[in-house]
């Protein structure tokens, strides 16, 4: 299994969500956090933003089915301009069900 | 070193961390967030009652509400190598109701740990 963390626009959030939904992949967990990218924020007058409120998807899924994911996330998650995001991916190594108490996504 | 991070229900954090104090896993960190399961999150008035009733009521009775974002909680700790099965065994009995919504839990690979006050690093930062 592998885990997908994705950070996207916080307006993408729902589109993304839904793309995934539409593909076969409805179970993810969304958290708010802030952060920059590798344009160290923007400055704007005397003012710099750096840490810029960002969504952080998470999702774990089978591995025949990561291409596929990472496709509609890129897909979904795009305005073109700076600041969409990136996506990482992680190995999981077992996953459980606590209501059923069985090993497995 | 593994990284287990288990979504688990929000009322059911005292338990858990009581249960990892008990078993011998103090150190843990919590995040709020918000997700769904397989279900797409659940639908209805009557699943503020109880998220199963959807299922054996007729489709009449329930409406277009849904809650595709629950709030949930999510716990990460690190172990070591052979404690895995034990944590996982103590977040399944501390957090089983049997209905859905109940959580996950993913064991994770996890390459170094370092202790940022003493710069100790791998089996000795974890404790």
């Amino acid at each position: 299994m592998k885990m997908i963390r994705a950070i996207v626009r916080p307006e993408k959030t729902e589109s993304v969500a839904e793309a995934l939904a539409q593909a076969g992949m409805p179970s993810l967990t969304k958290m708010h956090v802030f952060g920059r990218g590798r344009t160290k924020g923007i400055r704007i007058g005397d003012v710099v933003y750096d840490e810029f409120p960002k969504t952080l998807l998470l999702l774990v899924i089978e591995d025949e089915k990561l291409d596929e994911a990472i496709s509609v996330i890129l897909e979904s998650a795009k305005t073109g301009t700076m600041g969409d995001g990136k996506v990482f991916v992680t190995e999981v190594e077992e996953a459980y069900t606590v209501s059923k108490g069985t090993k497995g996504l | 070193m593994k990284e287990i991070m288990t979504l688990i229900r929000r009322h059911q954090v005292p338990a858990t961390k009581k249960a990892f104090e008990d078993a011998g896993f103090p150190a843990l960190t919590i995040q709020s967030v918000e997700g769904r399961g397989k279900q797409g999150g659940i639908g209805g008035w009557a699943a503020e009652v109880d998220p199963e009733l959807n299922s054996v009521m007729s489709p009449d009775f329930a409406d277009e509400t849904r809650f595709n974002w629950i709030p949930k909680r999510l716990l990460t700790i690190v172990v070591q190598d052979d404690q895995v099965e034990e944590v996982v065994d103590v977040i399944i009995k501390t957090n089983q109701t049997g209905h859905m919504g109940d959580g996950k839990i993913f064991v994770c690979p996890l390459k170094e740990v370092i202790r940022v006050r003493t710069g100790e690093v791998g089996r000795e930062a974890v404790v």
